[in-house]
This record gives C-alpha cells, sequence and structure tokens, in this order.
C-alpha cells in the first residue's frame, strides 16, 4: 500500500470569526467548534482555549490528544469506523496539520490525571508541550453515567479534530512524505536478501478508561491481526484511555507512531517493513494467552527475521509483553521490547511485573515513580479540583506555594511505551 | 466457563452487590493488598488465576478495589499463578499509600473502575 | 573559591613502591603528595579540586589486617577531612578493587564523606561493592587509566559539590541496582529500531534494563561418601526454639535464626514450636521433627549412615518472605555452613 503524506505546518492558532487555514495560521470560529462538539446530546457545554508552547499553561485533566487530518484522496475518511465509514485506509493521500494539535479535558473520573505543561520542567516531560494545543473541556448533562460521557467525549475530539482536519483540504503541503509497505511476494522479490521486521503493538483494553479502539472495534473483541502500517496514518486506531497519563498512547501517538515511522526510514534499506501486527492487553489471563499465541503464530507464518513489540499501560500489560517476548523469541524471530519502569520513587525495586530471560534486548521510556516538582502556573485549562488527588499525587502535591509535587505517572505521554520521547533510565 | 467454574474474590461492595446473587462472589472488607494476600492462598490451595491480579492501570494502594477471577477447581499449585500473584503483591510496595485521601463521590468511581476490569473479565470468561 | 579538597587512595603498585613483593606495605599517609594516578587525576579537577593527601597500603597488607587496615585509614582520612574520598582505579587487580571497594564504602557510611572508585566490572571487588559506593567501569588494565580517570575525577567533583548524579549510563558507573532517569539523544523507537538491526545482524548490544538474574540452579552432584559427610539442616518451616527468642516474623520474615542442637535428639513440645503464619501450627508445635527432622538424623548418625550431624541449623519463615531476603539469608548464612565444613544440607520447607 502507498499512502503519500501532505504536512501542513501550522504557526499559530488564533480565534476568529470564520475557521480557516492562511499562510500556516489555523483560524478557528469558537462558534462553529462548538456547535460541532455540541452535536451529541450527552455534552451540556463545551469551552474552547488555546495553550501554546512556552506559555504559563497547565491543561488538566487531559483525555486525549488527537492530530487533525483530513484524507484527500484514496479509500475511506479519517478515523474509519469512528467518524468516517468502515472502508480500509492507509492508500492515496492524506494531510496532517503539523504542530498542532486538538486536546480534550474534563473529568470524567475523580482521580483522573494527565497533566500538560506549556512550561516549566514539567514541559521537558510531556510532548504536548510543544504543540499548539486547541483544548476543549466538556460539561455532561446531568446525571450522565460515565461510560457515556466517556465515550461522548472522545468523539467529540475526533469530530472537532476531524472539522479541523478538513480545513486543509484544498491546501498545498509544505513536506511530502511517501510511505510504501510491499504485499508478502513482492517484498520477497524486491529485497530478497533484507531481513524481514514487523511491529507488534499492544494495545490497552480492559474497561472504562481503558480501551483502544481499531477500525471502531473495542480492541478487547480482536484476535492479534496484521495492519499495513500506513492504515494508523489516517487513524485506523484511536485512544479510549487516559488513566496513567504517563504511559498510554493518546490518539496522536497513534497517528504518528514513532515505530512505524522509524522502521519505514529504514525500510528498503536495511529492513523490509513488512506489517504491523496489532494485539491487545485483557484482563483475562485465557486472552493474555491466546493473543500472544497469535502475535507468535502470526510472526512465524509471515517468515520475519526480526519484530519490535511495544507496550501500552501499567502491570498486567508486562505480562503480556513478556509473553509476546518469549513467543515470539521461541519461533526464531529477534525480538526488541519497549516498556517503561515503575521502580518506585527511590528507584530500587523491580520495575516490570514480569520479566523472562527471553527479554534481552529492551528500551525503557523511564521510570514513571520519579518525583517531579511542577511549579504554579498562572493559567489553568480544566480544573485542579482533583490534581492534588491524582495517580501518583501524594499528599504533599499541592505545596504552600502552589507548585505539585508530583510523580511523572501524571503527565501525558511522558514515559511513552511506543519509544515517543527520549527519556530513558538505567 | 460456566459461572459455576470460577469465584471471584472481590473488596469492592459494587462487584458484590452486582454479582452476589448470580456469581461465587467471596467479598472481604479488606486492602487491595490484603486481597492479593487472599487470592494467593487460594493459589496456594490449588486454585489458579483466571484474570491478571494487576488488571487495570489504576495503581495499588491508589484504589483501594481490587477483584480477582480464580478457578472452583483445585488441582497442583500453579506455578505461573503464584509468579503472576507473587509479582503483584511485591509491586503493591513500589507506590504511595493514597487511601482515606480522597472524597467518597471519588470511591465509587474507583469501584466502577474495578468492576468495569472484572466485567471484562467475566465477558472473555462466560465466552466459552 | 577555595579548592575542594580530595584524598586518594591506591596501592603499592600504583604507587611505585614495587610489585607483588612489597604488597606487605602497611598503610601510610602522604600529606601534600599526589603520587602515580593521582597527576592524572588532578588534570582532570580543571583546577576545581586538589589532592591534599595520599594514602598507600598494600594489598596483602590490607586484605590480611582488614580490621586494623580499615580502621587506620579510616583514621588518616578522618584527620585530612576531605570533601571526597578516591580510591583506585584497580582495574583487574583482584585485592586492590577488594580494598579500594572496602575503603571507599567505609569512608562513606562511616564518616559521611562522599566516595568513589572504579574497576573493571569483572574485578570481584565490583560486585562486592559497586551498589554500595559509585564505581567507575574501566578496562581490564591499566592502560585505561586515561579513560579511567576522565569518568572519575568528574563524578569526583560532583559528589563532593554534592550535585545530582545522573544516570550509569551518563557518568560511566556501574549500574547499582538504582533505576535514574535521563534523557537520550534519541528517541525510544529509533533506539529499539538500532537494537533491532544489532541483533538481526549479530552484532553487540546493550539493553536498556537488565531482566532480573534467573536463578536457576543445577542441582549439585550426589554426595559419594554419606557415612563420611557432615550433613546440615535447614528450613523454611519456622522451627525455632520454644517462645522464639529471635522473633522470627509469622510472615515476611526480616531475619533467620541459628540454633545449636548439640546434644538435642529429638525435638519435643517443651523445646521446640514453628514460628510459621502460614499453615496450620498444631503438628508442628507437637513435634517439630515433622518438619526439621532431627531425631531421624540422630539415628542415622548413630547407624553411620551419615556422618555427623551440623550441630547448627538455620531457620526461617518462608510464608510471605520476598525472594530477595530469601537469597539474602542462605547466601550469609551459606557462607558460615562452608566454613564449618559442611558436606550437604537438607531444606526443609511447609
Amino acid at each position: 500500500m502507498r499512502l503519500e503524506m501532505g504536512h501542513i505546518y501550522i504557526k499559530d492558532i488564533q480565534f476568529a470569526s470564520e475557521s480557516k487555514i492562511e499562510d500556516g495560521i489555523l483560524y478557528v470560529s469558537e462558534e462553529a467548534v462548538k456547535a460541532v462538539a455540541l452535536e451529541d446530546e450527552h455534552i451540556k457545554s463545551v469551552s474552547f482555549d488555546i495553550a501554546k508552547p512556552g506559555e504559563s499553561v497547565r491543561i488538566t485533566p487531559v483525555k486525549d490528544v488527537i492530530e487533525p487530518r483530513v484524507k484527500v484522496e484514496g479509500r475511506g475518511g479519517i478515523f474509519p469506523g469512528v467518524i468516517s465509514k468502515v472502508d480500509t485506509v492507509g492508500e492515496g493521500k492524506t494531510y496532517a496539520l503539523k504542530g498542532m494539535a486538538v486536546v480534550t479535558a474534563g473529568k470524567i473520573v475523580g482521580f483522573q490525571e494527565g497533566i500538560i505543561d506549556m512550561t516549566g520542567p514539567g514541559a521537558d516531560y510531556t510532548p504536548f508541550s510543544q504543540t499548539l494545543n486547541l483544548v476543549m473541556v466538556c460539561e455532561p448533562i446531568d446525571g450522565i453515567k460515565q461510560h457515556d460521557y466517556e465515550k461522548a467525549v472522545r468523539f467529540a475530539g475526533f469530530r472537532v479534530a476531524a472539522y479541523i482536519g478538513e480545513l486543509a483540504r484544498e491546501l498545498t503541503p509544505d513536506e511530502t512524505k511517501v510511505y510504501e509497505t510491499c504485499t508478502i511476494k513482492e517484498g520477497l522479490e524486491k529485497y530478497p536478501n533484507l531481513p524481514r521486521v514487523a511491529y507488534v503493538q499492544m494495545l490497552q483494553s480492559q474497561g472504562l478508561l481503558h480501551d483502544t479502539y481499531v477500525y471502531g472495534v473495542d480492541a478487547k473483541k480482536i484476535v492479534p491481526t496484521i495492519l499495513s502500517p500506513t492504515e494508523i496514518m489516517d487513524g485506523a486506531i484511536v485512544s479510549g484511555n487516559c488513566v496513567s497519563a504517563c504511559d498510554k498512547n493518546p490518539t496522536y501517538v497513534h497517528e504518528n507512531n514513532p515505530v512505524v515511522h522509524d522502521l519505514f526510514e529504514q525500510h528498503g534499506k536495511t529492513i523490509n517493513f513488512v506489517c504491523q501486527i496489532i494485539t491487545n492487553e485483557n484482563v483475562y489471563l485465557a486472552d493474555k494467552q491466546r493473543s500472544s499465541d497469535w502475535t507468535a503464530k502470526l510472526c512465524k507464518m509471515l517468515d520475519l527475521d526480526g519484530v519490535i513489540v511495544s507496550q501500552e499501560g501499567f502491570g498486567n500489560p508486562d505480562t503480556d509483553l513478556i509473553m509476546n517476548c518469549k513467543k515470539i523469541e521461541a519461533e526464531g524471530v529477534k525480538t526488541v521490547i519497549i516498556t517503561d519502569e515503575y521502580a518506585g520513587r527511590d528507584g530500587k525495586s523491580q520495575s516490570l511485573a514480569d520479566a523472562d530471560a527471553a527479554a534481552d534486548a529492551v528500551v525503557t521510556g523511564g521510570n514513571a515513580n520519579q518525583v517531579i516538582i511542577l511549579p504554579k502556573l498562572d493559567k489553568v485549562i480544566g480544573t485542579l479540583d482533583y490534581v492534588n488527588k491524582i495517580a501518583g499525587a501524594s499528599e504533599e502535591t499541592l505545596r504552600e506555594d502552589g507548585s505539585l509535587e508530583v510523580e511523572l505517572q501524571v503527565l501525558t505521554g511522558a514515559t511513552n511505551e511506543t519509544g515517543f520521547n527520549k527519556l530513558s533510565a538505567r | 466457563m460456566s459461572q459455576n467454574d470460577y469465584i471471584i474474590l472481590t473488596n469492592n461492595p459494587l462487584v458484590f452487590e452486582k454479582l452476589a446473587d448470580t456469581h461465587n462472589v467471596v467479598y472481604k472488607d479488606i486492602s487491595y493488598e490484603e486481597l492479593l494476600k487472599e487470592v494467593r492462598d487460594r493459589i496456594h490451595e490449588g486454585h489458579s488465576l483466571l484474570s491478571h491480579p494487576l488488571s487495570g492501570s489504576v495503581k495499588p494502594k491508589e484504589t483501594p478495589y481490587k477483584s480477582v477471577m480464580i478457578s472452583k477447581r483445585k488441582g497442583e499449585v500453579d506455578q505461573r499463578s503464584l509468579s503472576l500473584i507473587e509479582n503483584a503483591i511485591q509491586a503493591c510496595g513500589k507506590f504511595e499509600d493514597k487511601t482515606g485521601k480522597f472524597e467518597q463521590k471519588v470511591y465509587e468511581d474507583f469501584q466502577l473502575i474495578d468492576w468495569t476490569l472484572l466485567d471484562s473479565g467475566l465477558a472473555s470468561a462466560d465466552a466459552w | 573559591m577555595a579548592k575542594i579538597k580530595v584524598v586518594h587512595y591506591i596501592n603499592q603498585f600504583f604507587a611505585q613502591i614495587g610489585g607483588e613483593e612489597k604488597a606487605d606495605y602497611p598503610a601510610e599517609l602522604r600529606v601534600g603528595e599526589v603520587v602515580g594516578p593521582g597527576v592524572a587525576l588532578t588534570q582532570n579537577f580543571n583546577d576545581e579540586a586538589e589532592i591534599i593527601a595520599t594514602i598507600i597500603c598494600g594489598d596483602s597488607y590490607f586484605n590480611e589486617n582488614l580490621e586494623k587496615a580499615k580502621a587506620d585509614i579510616l583514621a588518616m582520612v578522618k584527620e585530612q577531612n576531605p570533601d571526597v574520598f578516591i580510591a583506585g582505579p584497580a582495574f583487574n587487580a583482584g585485592r586492590y578493587g577488594v580494598a579500594c571497594g572496602t575503603i571507599a564504602a567505609a569512608v562513606q557510611e562511616e564518616l559521611g564523606i562522599p566516595a568513589v572508585t572504579g574497576m573493571y566490572v569483572e574485578n570481584p571487588g565490583a560486585d562486592m561493592f559497586k551498589n554500595q559506593v559509585y564505581m567507575i567501569s574501566t578496562k581490564n588494565s591499566a592502560a585505561g587509566m586515561r579513560d579511567a580517570v576522565k569518568k572519575l575525577a568528574p563524578l569526583a567533583l560532583k559528589l563532593a559539590k554534592g550535585e545530582k548524579i545522573g544516570a550509569s549510563a551518563e557518568e560511566g558507573y556501574m549500574p547499582n541496582g538504582v533505576r535514574v532517569n535521563f534523557f537520550e539523544k534519541e528517541r525510544g523507537s529509533k533506539r529499539a529500531v538500532k537494537m533491532l538491526l544489532n541483533k538481526l545482524n549479530d552484532k553487540p548490544f546493550t539493553t536498556e534494563y537488565p531482566m532480573p538474574d534467573f536463578d536457576r540452579v543445577d542441582p549439585n552432584p550426589a554426595v559419594k561418601d554419606l557415612a563420611h559427610a557432615k550433613i546440615a539442616l535447614v528450613t523454611s518451616g519456622g522451627i525455632v526454639p520454644k517462645g522464639n527468642p529471635d522473633h522470627i516474623e509469622s510472615s515476611s520474615a526480616s531475619h533467620y535464626g541459628e540454633y545449636d542442637i548439640t546434644g538435642v535428639m529429638d525435638l519435643t513440645e517443651e523445646t521446640y514450636e514453628t514460628a510459621h503464619g502460614g499453615y496450620d501450627p498444631v503438628y508442628a508445635n507437637e513435634d517439630s521433627d515433622r518438619v526439621l527432622p532431627v531425631d531421624v538424623l540422630r539415628d542415622m548418625e548413630k547407624e553411620g549412615v551419615i556422618g555427623e550431624l551440623h550441630h547448627l541449623f538455620y531457620t526461617t519463615v518462608g510464608n510471605g518472605t520476598a525472594v530477595a531476603s530469601a537469597k539474602a539469608f542462605a547466601a550469609e548464612f551459606s557462607q558460615k555452613l562452608k566454613a564449618d565444613g559442611v558436606d550437604a544440607v537438607i531444606l526443609t520447607s511447609t
């Protein structure tokens, strides 16, 4: 499959009477985006705000981060099975608005974490301090169930992102990149001497605020399958999770999956990037067994030489990760795994909840228990109501000077397990 | 798997309320870590784990609630279950104790999340 | 600003006193002198620090007169009151490495003065002390001096100034069981791709998180001559003298007990009991031989089946006790068993 990605660089976001993109500036009609958000009857009100890199702004509790895109050529549309119809995506031409994101925030449950600081020490850890953020805070109607509220906010974010993306349809991209994968046979003929490599992505799939959707399908209910790695660039995988914010993949990370992009860099040069394999992280142990058996089986059937496996989340996914690694290695496929660590505040505890000698090549996104002091910032988008009670926070969280003493856990994307960041640990 | 083939160990009153009439539920008003130890004791007796003891991303000692599914049938001690539960108990030590720091409303949210995690496991168990 | 004061410890060889034949050289303090590797260290201090004294000690002397040597050297360091203490680097010299580790750890713990040393990863001193004191990883011979001091000097300066110490990969010290965050130059996915390419091409790569050691122990060969073997009893079943004199916990034990059974032919309800809280204690309390079979082994001793039953037994409670604690207990009492000439151990659990 061949996908042409057109990048349109956004240099600034401003509210205006009419939504448009001109000379790299995104003008947003507040009225128009509000209308898009309020299409769902579960949402009572919504407020929009803009947060720019370097500003003294804290966004919390973050639910999702989304990069606006629009499909301009080829089958299907952005976010298939969610916003667009379920047509298979991943070929043709897609435009992405680079340098910006739509951020959804709002308290769905009382212990919800997820902080993006646009400046200060926290900004070094969350990748979304570097994007111009159009932030939307949704208030639900009274008496709503958490499930419905979560779904409403999730969809509202996608609708707004799709609306913004649509503004780029007629533009000329600043930069174009082409991503192309071969069919099995083509690959064997074209790259007979290159090692066959795939990317195994584990998706969080456990329940409310712990879910991921593939073409709209709840990932709990999938068996491992293969994707063309270009599909994710059209929003084939979207996030429905946000607790343990540091190591969950917001939709932005799925769209820009760094393993996919870095494997494409080597495609045709040092490796043949065959495909992406997706699997899940269910609660039920027999599901874990089935899914890891299947990923190993797929690796074997595809005659792979090597894979990179990425994890999502804390605790039980360590078990999926180790099972996947062990079984794939047992098929003679060389494996590198990406994870993060919970080594305790002092860094002295066992980092993972599972282990195996087969996991001899590990990349880590750092220790999520590391303590960080976040200074008081001038403006809060969302609510600080619960910030002293967020995951990873301790009783000293709100200190006298208004600063927060928290663990990295609370920062959105800080210890991402797809290798999105430079943070690591030894 | 029939509902008679597994036991749910829980300290979550919501789970007890929802399942007591239809499932084998053992409810105890104990801490997260104590619940895991309760599970461990059952594993010592020969039950095996059916759901992962560290289900979910809300950290031990942050949420006070945990529900775990084990087999009703007893056999030889299942080494894999044992290592999973021991690692889970050990993991509790890594986190700051935040129990008792939230308002009542938040505990209801914790209960709900634990319930949805368990519910996803029930769906898998009941599928065969 | 006053310079940071450094005291440097080296052996007789690096002090150019002599080789093995001078290894019995006793500890000596040379105030105001920079000796051997101290010159290279000083060059790497960038004028921020100076060696105010060098302590020289023969490797044999140190190891054979451990307590005295340690006390003497500690007194010397205390008198000089430096901001930081540097020992070595010892490269692959085993006794020198152990001496550097011992004295650096002692200076840090007993005098509260930050200390750093350096040696080759396979130096026996490395495993013994790398978790107690920062230890620069060096090459296996003094040819690696230039590289070693380049890492040793800056780390010493940081320690003296009380600055934050980065991750092992940044500072060059051996991983010490404490995970430290830092920013890599490339994002994780890129590092993963590179690691995979190396793995695919059978080139060396370094994992960023070594899996915990998997302790699979192959059984020892069978004892050939049981009739002359000294057998010891060890248990995780919690058998202790009545009253549990050392207060071994009923679960998650924090220590083990060592008890003398000289002349004890049988464990009775009046004399022994179990401290274990994880099983029904009635039968063990009634007759502790059921867990720790002293009576049977005494019979075998009499019958000549075994040579003798060791006069000490070791006991702890396995109930919920962390693997790490259990390993630490065993590592300690195994040395005692070895020293006592025990040929084989019967390990009972419950």
